[in-house]
């Protein structure tokens, strides 16, 4: 076999609790949110101990600092990963579409999305013109 | 954070370290503060407006559950839980994953290394049953057996970290108290009991096998599961920290030992994930490899009939919302007819309830060999502060 990424879903579903399952969704997102506040903290705390200890940085310096260039790429890498994993619980639901229908094959799954972002285009068009 | 104390421990980064962190401080949150005010909750609010309508109290669990279900603080504690535990294994896979390759490197040559002493026997062409392999027990993706490349053990390590996590310390440093808890129990308890052999039913990445060892060093010890990668990975951990354990890929149901070869034949928390039928089946097998005078022992949740009805709801909590679909029916079996049936004289039933040592300490451990507490059902079985492990089993 070669190798796979591990998988990120649940077989066999999540339970939801509110009548409106959106809610559980939602709660669900806020505290990956929150873990991911925790762990700036965390980290900023690590990096002000070891700045107290170089007797590191001056006052208003972050304010003024800029990032060079591979920084900002690798920041938005990063960003990317970030909000990815926000919105994982709702991969699940796509998941599970894709599972339970086969998936056709690149150039007409292809055609058939331009086709609906047209109708998409034309309905709005329809729309606005009402 | 909890850190692995053998080499199979991954690198992790600050803020990986930081999420496993605040997923262990948000179980430890859900699961005392929530659990705890979700039972006032209960006292104040839902059992009396019950008794209003019924005139009585709730008989059992699900009367309970019932009741609650249209509750906010029920939900919320609910949704937060499965949140929780399903962050658990997300703060794990990412690590794991950049770690893969290296880990399976560090795997290899501490199965290889000279003065290995401990074997791995998988099968080829082994059936895993329908109920590992078809769904992701306690939300964990990909399961036990789910494996991604030639060799795998990437399930086993998922198993060890989100398990550090999951326990918030309350299983010990080394992810064995309820090993160290119960074989330690057992030889203080039967000090004529010396076993030459020992086996663990279900062992995964045999992280409480290991204790038996440490507590009968003359005994050999011998652990058995359905899934591969696990197996793998108990090899290699149990290499890393010099215990001598035979792992062998095989299904509790049907094993491939001889008759009377074992003295004494334990599982920790696995008939909770096995259907009825099949555990039946596991317990005429303990039953057939057991030697006349050996000593069957299963650490399991406490069952439903030593429960009040809010107890048994809070534990059977899992089977409706945390994938564990075995969970509540095994509790609703009584251990003692479970015995009977695999051919045990009922009058060498044997229970325990037995203190964790990580928790209360040596002292209170070793006293409670002795004279063992009572089923209590704020803590046995429970991930609380001040947990107590719950046993049953009988002498052949
Ligand atoms: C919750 S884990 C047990 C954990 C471990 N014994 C402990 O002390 O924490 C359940 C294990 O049982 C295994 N299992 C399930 N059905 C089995 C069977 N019929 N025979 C052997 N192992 C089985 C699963 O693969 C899984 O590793």
């Amino acid at each position: 076999m070669s190798r796979q990424p591990m998988r990120r879903t649940i077989r066999g579903g999540r339970p939801y609790f509110f009548d409106d399952p959106a809610i559980d969704k939602v709660l669900n997102m806020v505290v990956v949110l929150a873990s991911e506040v925790w762990t700036l903290r965390e980290r900023l705390m690590a990096m002000e101990a070891i700045q107290v200890t170089r007797g590191g940085l001056k006052a208003g310096e972050i304010d003024r600092f800029e990032f060079k260039p591979e920084d900002e790429a690798n920041l938005s890498a990063q960003r990317k990963e970030y909000i990815d994993s926000l919105f994982r619980v709702l991969a699940e639901q796509v998941d599970e579409a894709r599972r339970s229908k086969p998936a056709p094959s690149a150039a007409p799954a292809k055609a058939q999305r331009s086709k609906a972002l047209k109708s998409k285009a034309n309905k709005a068009t329809a729309r606005k013109k009402k | 954070m909890l850190e692995l104390k053998h080499d199979l421990r991954l690198a992790k980064t600050r803020d990986e370290k930081a999420r496993m962190n605040f997923v262990s401080g948000l179980r430890a949150h859900v699961l005392n503060d929530l659990a705890s005010g979700m039972r006032s909750v209960y006292d104040a609010k839902v059992e009396p407006q019950f008794r209003r309508e019924q005139k009585r109290v709730p008989k059992d669990g699900p009367e309970v559950h019932k009741a609650i279900k249209g509750n906010d603080y029920f939900k919320f504690y609910s949704t937060l839980r499965v949140t929780a535990q399903d962050m658990v294994w997300q703060s794990v896979i990412p690590p794991l994953e950049r770690n893969r390759p290296e880990l399976k490197q560090k795997a290899a040559k501490l199965a290889g290394k000279s003065k290995a002493r401990g074997t791995l026997r998988l099968q080829p062409n082994f059936e895993v049953p329908r109920y590992v392999s078809a769904i992701d027990v306690h939300l964990m993706a990909g399961n036990y057996d789910g494996e991604y490349e030639k060799d795998d053990l990437a399930a086993g390590s998922l198993y060890d970290n989100g398990l550090a996590v999951f326990s918030f310390g309350l299983m010990g440093q080394n992810l064995d108290d309820i090993g160290q808890s119960i074989a330690g129990f057992i030889r203080l308890k039967y000090p004529n009991l010396q076993p030459k052999k020992i086996l663990d039913l279900g062992c995964t990445i045999g992280h409480n096998t290991g204790s038996w060892k440490d507590h009968f060093p003359e005994a050999e010890v011998h652990g058995i599961d359905v899934a591969a990668p696990c197996l793998r990975y108990a090899h290699a951990r149990a290499e890393a920290q010099d215990r001598t354990v035979h792992f062998h890929q095989m299904n509790a149901e049907k094993l491939d030992f001889p008759d009377a070869s074992f003295d004494v034949v334990f599982s920790s928390m696995f008939l909770h994930e096995v259907p009825k039928k099949s555990i039946a089946k596991i317990m005429n097998e303990a039953y057939r490899v057991l030697k006349p005078g050996g000593l069957m022992l299963h650490m399991e949740l406490p069952p439903n009939s030593q429960l009040s009805a809010y107890d048994a709801f809070y534990l059977d909590w899992d089977s409706a919302y945390n994938n564990e679909p075995f969970y509540k029916p095994f509790r609703d079996l009584r251990p003692e007819d479970l015995c009977q049936k695999a051919g045990f004289d009922p009058k060498k039933y044997v229970q325990f309830v037995i203190p964790s040592v990580g928790w209360y300490g040596e002292k209170v451990w070793r006293e409670a060999a002795t004279r063992p507490p009572e089923v209590d059902s704020d803590k046995t079985g429970r991930l609380t502060d001040g947990i107590l492990w719950y046993c049953f089993g009988a002498w052949k």
